[in-house]
This record gives C-alpha cells, structure tokens and sequence, in this order.
C-alpha cells in the first residue's frame, strides 16, 4: 500500500509538472534581435537560385535585391531603374531613358548596354516565359546611346509597362555575373541594383541582407535583413515569442507561418503589430462551361451554385476573418475592376427558384434534383495540400445539398490540378487569381490560354465575343476605350457564372511594434523593407 | 575460417536486397499520375506551363526514354554517386544530400551515445533494485515519456527551456548548446524502449549460476555487477547499432521542430515540393544505411555467438 502511494503520488507530480506546459504563460522578454536596425524574419522555404531570370527562388527575397524599369503602384505606373519614358503612337515602341549614375552591387555601372543584355538573356529563354505575353511580343532592343534603351513590338500591348514591372523575370543582374553572356545556364553571383545586397547564404539555414549603403533611392534605415529558414507552425511562433525571430508574413503560396490565434497571442503580448494588406487576389470555383454532358454547362446550374455558397460564414468561421467574402471575380482595388455588378448574396431560395425555372426537378427536402432523367450532380476538385479547401469544400457540399444539387469533392495535388485545367477535365476546381501584380490582364490573357481558362470560357454562349474582346483590349492604346472593353468583358463572365468567387487573400505581417513605415507594394509577392525603421 | 565466410554470404545477399530496393524506389516515382515534366516544371516556380515548355522540358531530361532505360542510366550514374539533379535547385543531388546527411548523422551518433549511457545507467539500476521503488518509478515514468508524441514534447521543451528559461536556442544548428534539446528529445523516445531491453538482460543473467557461485565465493556485489553487465552487453551490442539507422531515419520529427537541416528535413522539403531525384537517392541512401548496419550486426551477433556462424 505505501509503495503504492508513493507511486501514485509521482505520477500525480508528472502530470501536474507536463499540464502546465499546456497553459502557457507570457513570453519572456524578447532576446537578440531588438538591436535597432536588424530585422529577422521566419520562413518556411530556403531563398534557393537567386537567379532573376528564372523562377526557383524566393520572390520576396528577389524584390529586395533586384530592380524593374518601372514600379507598379496605387497610383499607376512609376518610374523606378528608368526615369521617363515615350511611347510611339502605334504602340510599338517604347523609349526608356534610364536613371543616372545607378550602379550594381559589385559596381559595374547600370546603363543601356546592361539593359539591352539582360531583356535579351530573358528572351533567349523565352520558351520558360511564355506566360508572359511580353515575352511573345518583344522584337528587339536597343542601346541608342549609354542611357536610352529602344524595346520595339511585334505588335502594341497596353500592359507592357504593367509587365516590365514584375519582380521577374525582368529585373536587371549584373553583366558580369552573367555565364557565357546569358542567364540561362546559371550566373555567378547575385548583384543587382536593389536596395538590399545579398551578404552571406547557407542553404537551408539563413541567409543575410545588407543594406545598400550607396543605392540610388537613398540608404535603408534598417541596416540587416535575415531570412532564417524555420518549419511553420509551432517553431516559428516559439521563435517569435522568444525575439529569435521578430518578423513573419504571408508567403507567396498564401500561407501564412503561424495560425490566427497564434498572431492575436503574439499581438496581445504589446511586443508585435498586426497589420494586414488590402485584398490581394481572390480565390473561386472555376465553372467548366465547355463540359459535354454535364449540367455544369447551363448557366442557370452555376448561378444557383453562386447563391448557394455562404461566404460570410466561410470568412468568420472557416477562416477566422483571415479572408473576406468576395463578390465578384476581382475586388474594387483591381485597376479596371470598380464597375457595377449584379451581387448574388447567399440565397437558398433564390437558387432553388433559378434551378425550377430552368427545369431541374424540384427537390424532396434535400433530395438531388433531376432533369430529362440526369441527375444535378457534379464533381469539386480541391488542392488537397491546401488546410483551408477541403473544410471549405465540404461546407459548400453541405449548403448546395440543401437545395437539391450534389456535389462529389475530390482532393488531389495542385500539379494534377493544374493538368486538369489545362486538358479541360473537370467540372469544378478551386484556384485563384494572379494576383494584384497580374490583375486583371494576366487573369483575363489566361480566358483565351488552353493552359489557364480556355476551356472553362469557350462554352458561354457570348464566347466568340469575350475573345475579340480581349484580344481588342491587349493592343488598344486608348484608356477610355480600354475601361469599355474590360467592363463589358467583366460583366460578360459575371453574368454566365465561370468564375465563382468564394472570398479575398490578404497578406499579414506580424513585426515588431516598434517598426514604422510598415506598407504594401501593389503586389503580393514583395514587401518595401526599404521604407522600413525602427523607431 | 567459418567467421570469414559467413562474412562473404552475409555480404553478397546484401547486394540483391540493395538492388530491389533501388527498383522500388525508382518505380514508386513513376507511378505519379501527373506528367513528370509538368512536376519538374511546377518544382521551378514556372508559373504556367505551357505544352511547347513540357515537350522541351521532356526532351531535356530524357523523360521520352523508356522506363527500364531511365532506370538503368540512374543506377549507373548512382554507383559512381552521382544522384542526378535536383528538379528544384538544378544542383547535383549529392551537394544536397551529403551535408543533410553528415548533420543527421552528427545528430544520431550523439543521440546514440547518449541513449546507450542512459539505458545501461537506467538498466543496471532497476535491475539491482528490482522490485523496488526506483525500479517502478523509473518504468512508469519512461512508459510515459515514451508514449508522449515527440512533436508535442519537443515544442514542451522548447517553450520550457528556451522561451520560459532562456536557457537555450528554441532551433537551428549553431553551437553545441543547439544540440541538447534535439537529443534530449530523441534519447527521451528511445531510451525508454533500451533501458528496458538491458534490465531484462541484466535480469536474466542474475539468475544464472555463475552469478550464485560468485555470491557464494564471496565476490562483492559490484564486481558480480560487472560481470553481468559484460555479459548483457554481448546481447546488446547489435540491438544498439541497430539504433543508429533507425534513429536516421526517425528523425523527421525532430528535425522538422527544430529547423535541423538533416535528412528528415529534406526528405519532407522534397516530397512537398515532388523532388523525385532527391526522394529517389534518400530512400536508396537511408534502405542501404539499414542493409549496411543490419549485415554488420548480424556479423557481430556471429562473432560474438558462434552457434549463429552456420545459418545464412
């Protein structure tokens, strides 16, 4: 009896001593990094092939070191590595005069002859470009003396400014880092014109930016960037709590490295902030409306489906208010996109009364409803890697059930997603927009592409339209006809239903509280760390 | 003379099992529905792939060749340890591979040597009290410890020592005060399972004759000690090298909690990102680790037992 007791009376202690690790307490003081002019941030993959003409690396880290021509913002085009610019009147040339007296980060200087070799190492790549129309339109490119570049087109495309913008692939790297005078083989180092230069890099582990004492825009405040590679979840917030980290933000794919909870926690403790971006791109179910035999071909089906979905709850519930409903393919912040649109809030009742009028057997409380002895039923494919899509799957399955449509949910990986999209095998998918760096040219180019839209575009009924449309909007140089155009092709998609949105990506940062200057680019793929101090 | 060949079967039947495995592994990628080329392309960050790209991308790896020819280019090239190229970075597998594989290794030896210790401490002690309390405390509370996922004791320690204490790193691989959560954590999973393989040794020799003839010679009980530990060691010895490639390939966990760049980390960066030459070249790597320990135990468990030199 007494050995008994004391045994007990240790595993009683055990337990207490391991319970409390479950009710964690404030963070201790935050360590090593609040040393004024350091940032280090916690991310899931290694920043990799810092080459700017390829795709490998990490894009945030590519912002910082790399420059474009020109910068896409709220406001419009602005000038960046080029101070102004001309425009021919048919459209198909553009004149670049550069900035002065801007050099690469191992100092060779930045000047026409450097632009000319870089847009043409990206071109002579230009197969692994393809989805940059730019890229299909470049003629030549010419230095006409050592600041003015000539681009010439085969044919005028308004978004060529828009394009030149991107954070890849054409920024600008250092001639001599090139290998056998192109991009495409690998380069030599990573010196670029940008406001960061890359100081050291282990794989896998971190790697360090400095500041660029003598770049053109002015020095950085913050002195040390580092990218410390951490698996999301629980070893980031740790890092977070502890200041071994004391920066996150949402990576390229949306994700985000700690939960919501997570940041309210870390928010609540007064050492970080929160602050979240305007909607960066939208995500939404892709109607394949050239579906043979298959009710997702009536557009009756796929506007019962839009009223079907509860997006408010999908925000507040599923996601805890990290995304917001979206109603419409592109949110009002989209260049072209602020026009008026039907609004299709969730309505059971009207879903039911458009799938009665159309013909669809009414529903027995629930039952699938029929047509000319088919029944309404379709597949959902989600990207099954993705912690939020089947949750949200199976909760739309639940609400569209509800008025008499069935609907299978199939998971699957996001490359077999993507060859679904582009061989046309599917109903309906889940995806997403570009993205507010792409949007909307690239997303709407992507209606005409068999590897992006095609097939869930060619069976509208106004489809030959939707594609003069497009292709007149691409070469018009007029900006009033261009607002025409992209109204009506909006308004076109919206009232057939192919894209259904579900709701709005956003990206959030977590930084120290006392970080100023915290802001967003018209992109959700770079962050302006030059802007940046502590204050 | 019978030691010698037993060594040489022993290491000839290796070589067949090596080859399967390889096949496996090489197979178990093919049998991805998706097109290869489309999942070199997506491991790019290519942002659409076009057809013309695919086809372009096909031909340059030499994904057009038949299977059984792929199949041999590979194990040719692997047998001079050239793995191929990582679909994501282009670099040789190898450079990815061979430093991941020493920090796994750097881990896993210190994680052995500290098992063994504690095992043989925790082992002998039982067993000399056995029965007693130290001996059921001791078994209940590594009965705990064991169960315990290592996720959510390895975030536990973390936030107890290195957050609440700070006492240590919460991650990375910088200095020798990084080493001491991972380890702990390891040796804590796993040597509740040793210790209790060297009590029970250590108990079964106990109660052996040369043990009661000791006792009545009047040897002190320490050195009788002493000899029963030599002889629960001889029993021991391979389970413990057993230890060392199954502790290789059980470190995904650990290493994913804290940011230890080792195999476990790579192995779940690339299957993530569907890296199959480097998922192809880790599973051959780890399968011929464990052949490799299991002959070498087998001919220490013969060296050590002769009776065992007969049988294959």
């Amino acid at each position: 009896m007494n050995r008994m007791m004391k045994a007990f009376q240790l595993t009683v202690l055990t337990a207490v001593i391991l319970l409390a690790g479950c009710n964690a307490g404030p963070a201790a003081s935050p360590g090593q990094s609040d040393a004024a002019a350091e940032l280090i941030y916690a991310t899931a993959k290694d920043i990799n092939d810092m080459n700017p003409h390829l795709y490998t690396g990490s894009i945030p880290a590519q912002g910082m070191v790399y420059e474009s021509l020109v910068e896409n913002t709220k406001d419009g085009i602005k000038p960046m590595l080029a101070e102004s610019w001309d425009i021919s009147p048919d459209g198909k040339t553009y004149t670049f005069h550069l900035r002065k007296g801007v050099a690469f980060h191992d100092g060779a200087p930045f000047n026409a002859e450097a632009v000319k070799q870089n847009i043409e190492a990206v071109q002579s790549n230009a197969s692994k470009h393809a989805w940059i129309k730019l890229s299909t339109k470049i003629a030549s490119v010419a230095a006409l003396d050592e600041y003015t570049v000539q681009l010439a087109l085969s044919e005028p495309y308004y978004p060529t400014l828009l394009e030149l913008a991107m954070t890849r692939p054409y920024a600008f790297l250092s001639p001599n880092d090139f290998v056998g005078g192109g991009t495409k083989e690998g380069v030599t180092g990573y010196h670029g014109t940008g406001p960061y230069k890359l100081a050291e890099h282990i794989t896998d582990r971190y790697a360090v930016f400095e500041a660029n004492e003598s770049y053109w825009g002015g020095a950085p405040k913050l002195k040390r960037i580092t990218a410390k590679v951490l698996p999301a979840g629980e070893t980031t917030l740790l890092a977070l709590r502890k200041g071994e980290v004391n920066f996150v933000f949402t990576d390229d794919r949306g994700a985000d490295s700690i939960d919501p909870e997570a940041m309210k926690q870390l928010a609540d403790t007064g050492k970080y902030q929160i602050v979240r971006s305007e909607p960066m791109n939208t995500k939404m179910i892709v109607a394949n409306s050239s579906k043979t035999g298959s009710p997702v071909q009536e557009t009756a089906v796929r506007e019962a489906l839009w009223y079907a979905i509860d997006r408010e709850t999908i925000s507040k519930q599923l996601l805890n208010g990290t995304e917001t409903p979206a109603n419409a393919l592109f949110p009002a912040n989209v260049n072209y996109a602020d026009i008026e649109l039907k609004k299709r809030d969730f309505s059971l009742e009207t879903a039911a009364a458009i799938l009665d009028r159309a013909g669809w057997g009414s529903d027995k409380g629930g039952q699938v409803r029929t047509k000319a002895g088919s029944p309404l039923a379709m597949k959902l494919y989600y990207d099954a890697n993705s912690p939020s899509q089947k949750a949200e799957a199976e909760f739309i399955q639940s609400t569209a059930g509800q008025v008499g449509i069935r609907l299978e949910l199939l998971g699957e990986e996001s490359s077999s997603i993507a060859q679904r999209r582009s061989s046309g095998d599917y109903e309906l998918l889940f995806n997403q927009t570009w993205g507010l760096a792409y949007d909307p040219q690239s997303t709407i180019a992507g209606f005409t592409a068999e590897s992006a839209y095609l097939y869930t575009t060619k069976g509208i009924t106004g489809a030959a339209e939707l594609y003069r449309k497009i292709e007149e909007v691409t070469v018009s140089s007029d900006e009033n006809k261009r607002q025409a155009l992209y109204a009506d092709i909006l308004r076109i998609v919206h009232d057939e239903a192919v894209f259904i949105p579900i709701t709005n990506g956003t990206v959030a940062i977590v930084a120290p509280a006392s970080l100023q200057g915290i802001a967003f680019k018209q992109t959700q793929y770079e962050l302006p760390f030059e802007r940046m101090y502590f204050e | 003379m019978a030691m010698g060949r037993y060594m040489l079967r022993r290491l000839l039947l290796s070589l067949p099992l090596l080859a399967a495995i390889s096949f496996i592994a090489f197979m178990l990628n093919s049998l991805s529905p998706v097109d290869p080329a489309e999942v070199v392309l997506h491991a790019q960050g290519v942002p659409n792939a076009t057809n013309e790209l695919i086809a372009e991308t096909k031909a340059a790896l030499g994904m057009d060749q038949p299977l059984w020819q792929r199949y041999w280019n590979w194990i040719v090239s692997c047998s001079k340890l050239d793995f191929g190229s990582s679909y994501v970075t282009g670099k040789p597998v190898w450079s990815l591979l061979g430093p991941a594989f020493l920090h796994s290794l750097k881990l896993t030896l210190v994680s052995v040597a500290a098992i063994v210790a504690l095992s043989i401490i925790l082992g002998v002690l039982c067993a000399i009290r056995e029965g007693r309390m130290l001996d059921q405390a001791t078994r209940g509370i590594a009965f705990v410890l064991t169960s315990m996922p290592s996720y959510w004791l390895g975030a536990f320690m973390i936030w107890l020592f290195a957050v609440k204490l700070d006492l240590l790193p919460t991650s990375g691989m910088d200095s020798w005060r990084s080493y001491v959560l991972p380890v702990a954590v390891i040796t804590i999973s796993f040597a509740g399972i040793y210790f209790r393989m060297i009590r029970s040794a250590m108990l079964s020799q106990l109660h052996e004759d040369y043990a009661l003839y000791g006792r009545a010679c009047g040897l002190s009980e320490s050195r009788i000690a002493l000899h029963l530990l030599r002889n629960s060691l001889q029993a021991a010895i391979p389970v413990f090298g057993m230890a060392i490639p199954t502790l290789l390939g059980s470190t995904v966990v650990v290493e994913n909690i804290f940011a230890w760049p080792g195999l476990g980390a790579l192995s779940v960066k690339s299957i993530v990102s569907r890296d199959f030459p480097v998922i192809q070249a880790y599973v051959l790597v780890l399968a011929a680790a464990f052949v490799l320990f299991n002959t070498a135990a087998d001919i220490a468990n013969a060296a050590l037992n002769p009776k065992l030199r007969k049988s294959v």
